[in-house]
C-alpha cells in the first residue's frame, strides 16, 4: 500500500457475518482488533446497536468505523424528534448508503453488514462495498475472512436468487438455533485460516423478543 | 494482475482412510476470457501419484513433461515407481534450479506411499514443500478453497464420502472465483482402484 | 471546480423549527474532499484499497414493439465473486428503466438521484419526463465529475410520447442515441449473438429469448459476468421482467449433457 504522507488509512481486519431467517436475524463479528502482525486488543467489539431492530456489524478502519457509527446515530437521534418513532431497518441501509457515497471521494474505509427486522417482522441483512453500493441478501460475510466464509455460506444456505422469475421463495431455511451454530462453525474456521480473525466471536441475534449477546471463545493465536 | 492469476486455476488435494482425492476445475482462460472449459490440470506420474499442477499453464505443461522424463529415467534404471516423497524432493528441486527465473506454477502433489500410506503436499512456485494430514489448496481459488475445506473435511473418510467433501468443497468454491469453474474434475485414489469423475458445474 | 450538488439538496424543508436542532445534519449534505494536493493519487490509492465492485454485461435494443433490456447479477472485486444476485437494472419508474455497469455504488446512487428528479419533473410539468430529457440529466450531472474518478456505462431505456427510447450514457461525459448498445467488460461476446440475431420486425418472446441468449453467452466467455440473466421489456404500457434465469441451469437447458454412446466394445474374437 502506498505510503503517502496525508495517507491517513490502516486495515483492523476483522470478519462479519449476518444471516436473515424467517422471523430472526443473526449478526457475528470476532473481537479482535489489529494492524499489520501486531493486535492491538483481543476484545473489541465491531457490532453496534442503531436502533432496536437494527445493527451494524462493520470491519476495515475502526477509525473510520468509529465516525461512521457516531454519525448514523446521530441522525437516528434527529429522525426520532422528528418522526417519534425507530427508524426501520431497510430505511437505515438507504441511509448508510448515502452516507457512505457523501465520502464517495474520501471514502470511509469500512465494509459493512447491516442486519435487522424488517417492517414485518423478517429478518433482513444488507450488504455494502466501502463507497455504498448495497444490496438486501439472505446472508453475508465481509471482512478479511469473508473470502474464506462465504463460499460455505453458499454451500449450506444456498437460496434461490431474488431476481429469478418465477420468483422462489428465498428465505433461510434453517431455524435460530442452527444459524447461530453455522456462524460459530465457520468463524471456528476462519480463524485457522484468517490471521485478523480470532480471540472472541461476538453473536446478536434479533428477533420479536429484542436483541440477545452470545459469546464464544476462538482461538488466540 | 499476477502471472499466477493469467489463466486462472483451483486445485485441492485430500487425504482419507488409506486413500486420498485430488481435484481441479477445468476451465483454461486468458485474464477474464474463457478459453477451453476441459482443460486438464492434473497429471499422472503412475498408477498411484499424481501431480495437480496450478499457476501458468504453459509453465505447467513444460513442467510436467520435465517431471516424467525425469520419472521414467528413473524407471529405468530403478526398475520400480518413485514414491511420493522421493517426486516431492524431485519437483522441489527441479523448480529450485529456476530460483531466478522460476516456473509460474505451485504444484500439488498427492500419492500412495509404502503400505499406501496417504501423502500430500503442496510446495510455492520456487521449491519450498509444505506436507500437510489433512488437505491442501492452490491456484486462484485458494483463499475459499481453504475456507470450505477447513469447514468441510473431517479425518479418516471413506472413499465414496471422501469424493462427495471434496467435490462439494471444490464446486462451493470455484462458485466465487471469477477465473476458475466451469466444472470439475475429481480423482479418487485407492490402493486397488482409480475413481474418476467429471463434475457438472456452472459454466458461469 | 464548482459541482452540481442540487439533486443532493433534501427535496422539502424539513419543519420550521426543528431545524435548529439539527444544525448539521439536516442542512444539505455535500461530497468531503480528501485535504491533499494529489487527489488523483489519493484517488488512485483509495479505489485500489476499498475495490469497488465491478464487472458486467448489460444490454438493450429497440425492435418493432419496444425495448428489450438484460443484464447479468454478478459483482467481482479483482478474482473474488462478491455477489451473484446484483440488480443491475434499475427501476426509475414505471416507463424507464437504467442499466447498471462500472462502480456499482456510482450507478446505485445516480441512477437513485436521477429517479427523484425525473419524479419532481412529473409533478413540475404534468406529464412524464422524455428518455431524452431523462438521460441528458444524468448526462449533465455525469459531466460536472469528469475527471474525479466515476465510473458509469449506463442505458437509459424506456418509453415516452414519442415511442420507445435508448440512449448510452458514461462517465465521461458521453451520451449516445442508438437502437442497440452492449455495456460492460462482457459486452463483445454480448454483441456477437445480438448483431447475429437481431431483426426490427422480432415479436416480444423472440426478442426477450435474443436477449437472454445474449447475456448468457457472455457470462459463459466472460469470467466477471455470472449468475440470474434478467430480461425486461418496456412497451407503451410501462415496463414488464420477461424473465429471470438462473446460468448455472440456463446453460444445460441451452446444452443438454447427452451421454456420450458408448462405442463399440471390443468383443472376444470366437475362436476359429
Amino acid at each position: 500500500m502506498s505510503r503517502r504522507g496525508d495517507w491517513v488509512y490502516e486495515n483492523n481486519g476483522g470478519t462479519c457475518v449476518a444471516i436473515a431467517g424467517a422471523d430472526y436475524c443473526v449478526v457475528a463479528a470476532d473481537t479482535r482488533l489489529s494492524t499489520g502482525y501486531s493486535i492491538y486488543t483481543r476484545d473489541y467489539s465491531k457490532i453496534c446497536k442503531l436502533a432496536d431492530k437494527c445493527v451494524l456489524a462493520s470491519s476495515g478502519f475502526q477509525g473510520d468505523i468509529k465516525a461512521l457509527q457516531k454519525n448514523l446515530s446521530a441522525r437516528h437521534l434527529i429522525y426520532q424528534h422528528q418522526h417519534n418513532k425507530q427508524m426501520s431497518c431497510p430505511a437505515m441501509a438507504q441511509l448508510l448508503s448515502n452516507t457512505l457515497y457523501y465520502k464517495r471521494f474520501f471514502p470511509y474505509y469500512a465494509f459493512n453488514v447491516l442486519g435487522g427486522l424488517d417492517n414485518e417482522g423478517k429478518g433482513c441483512v444488507f450488504t455494502y462495498d466501502a463507497v455504498g453500493s448495497y444490496e438486501r441478501v439472505g446472508y453475508s460475510s465481509q471482512g478479511s475472512g469473508s473470502t474464506l466464509i462465504m463460499p460455505v455460506l453458499d454451500n449450506q444456505l444456498k437460496s434461490p436468487s431474488p431476481l429469478l422469475l418465477p420468483a422462489k421463495d428465498s428465505v433461510t431455511p434453517l431455524s435460530e438455533m442452527e444459524a447461530v451454530d453455522l456462524v460459530k462453525d465457520v468463524f471456528a474456521s476462519a480463524t485457522e485460516r484468517d490471521i485478523y480473525t480470532g480471540d472472541k466471536l461476538e453473536i446478536v441475534i434479533i428477533n420479536a423478543s429484542g436483541i440477545q449477546h452470545e459469546f464464544m471463545e476462538l482461538r488466540k493465536d | 494482475m499476477s502471472i499466477f492469476e493469467y489463466n486462472g486455476s483451483a486445485v485441492v488435494a485430500m487425504v482419507g482412510k488409506n486413500c486420498f482425492a485430488i481435484a481441479s476445475d477445468r476451465r483454461l482462460g486468458v485474464n477474464l476470457q474463457t478459453i477451453a472449459t476441459d482443460f486438464q490440470r492434473i497429471y499422472k506420474i503412475h498408477d498411484k501419484l499424481y501431480i495437480g499442477l496450478s499457476g501458468l499453464a504453459t509453465d505447467a505443461q513444460t513442467l510436467y513433461q520435465r517431471l516424467v522424463f525425469r520419472h521414467k529415467l528413473y524407471q529405468l534404471r530403478e526398475e520400480r515407481d518413485m514414491r511420493p516423497e522421493t517426486f516431492a524432493s524431485l519437483v522441489s528441486a527441479i523448480l529450485y534450479e529456476k530460483r531466478f527465473g522460476p516456473y509460474f506454477c505451485q504444484p500439488v502433489i498427492a500419492g500412495l506411499g509404502d503400505d499406501n500410506k496417504p501423502f500430500i503436499c503442496t510446495m510455492d512456485c520456487i521449491g519450498a514443500k509444505e506436507l500437510a494430514k489433512d488437505f491442501v489448496v492452490s491456484g486462484t481459488a485458494s483463499e475459499s478453497l481453504y475456507g470450505a475445506c477447513e469447514s468441510m473435511f473431517k479425518p479418516d473418510l471413506e472413499p465414496d464420502e471422501l469424493f462427495e467433501v471434496v467435490s462439494q468443497a471444490l464446486l462451493a468454491s470455484v462458485d466465487r472465483d471469477c477465473l476458475s469453474g466451469w466444472g470439475g474434475h475429481v480423482l479418487i485414489v485407492t490402493p486397488t482402484e482409480v475413481l474418476e469423475r467429471t463434475l457438472k458445474g456452472r459454466m458461469d | 471546480m464548482k459541482l452540481d450538488t442540487s439533486g443532493l439538496e433534501a427535496p422539502a424543508p424539513i419543519l420550521g423549527g426543528i431545524d435548529d436542532l439539527s444544525v448539521d445534519f439536516a442542512a444539505a449534505q455535500s461530497f468531503d474532499l480528501p485535504g491533499c494536493a494529489d487527489f488523483d493519487g489519493f484517488q488512485k490509492d483509495a479505489v485500489q484499497m476499498v475495490k469497488p465492485a465491478k464487472g458486467t454485461t448489460t444490454l438493450a435494443f429497440i425492435f418493432k414493439e419496444g425495448v428489450i433490456v438484460a443484464a447479468d447479477s454478478r459483482a467481482s472485486m479483482g478474482g473474488y465473486i462478491s455477489s451473484q444476485s446484483v440488480k443491475k437494472i434499475i427501476e426509475i419508474n414505471p416507463y424507464m428503466l437504467g442499466t447498471m455497469a462500472g462502480g456499482a455504488a456510482d450507478c446505485q446512487f445516480w441512477h437513485r438521484n436521477l429517479g427523484i428528479k425525473c419524479r419532481l419533473h412529473e409533478l413540475a410539468n404534468k406529464r412524464r419526463i422524455s428518455v431524452t430529457g431523462a438521460s441528458k440529466l444524468l448526462a449533465n450531472i455525469l459531466y460536472s465529475y469528469r475527471g474525479m474518478g466515476l465510473s458509469v456505462g449506463t442505458m437509459i431505456a424506456g418509453w415516452d410520447e414519442k415511442g420507445p427510447g435508448l440512449y448510452y450514457v458514461d462517465s465521461e461525459g458521453g451520451r449516445l442515441k442508438g437502437t442497440r448498445f452492449s455495456v460492460g467488460s462482457g459486452s463483445p461476446y454480448a454483441y456477437g449473438v445480438l448483431d447475429n440475431g437481431y431483426r426490427y420486425d422480432l415479436s416480444i418472446e423472440e426478442a426477450a429469448e435474443l436477449g437472454r441468449r445474449a447475456i448468457y453467452h457472455a457470462t459463459f466467455r466472460d469470467g466477471a459476468s455470472g449468475g440470474v440473466a434478467s430480461v425486461y421489456f418496456v412497451g407503451p404500457n410501462g415496463w414488464k421482467k420477461m424473465s429471470g434465469d438462473d446460468v448455472g441451469e440456463l446453460h444445460y437447458k441451452y446444452y443438454p449433457v447427452t451421454t456420450t454412446p458408448v462405442e463399440q466394445e471390443m468383443a472376444e474374437v470366437p475362436a476359429a
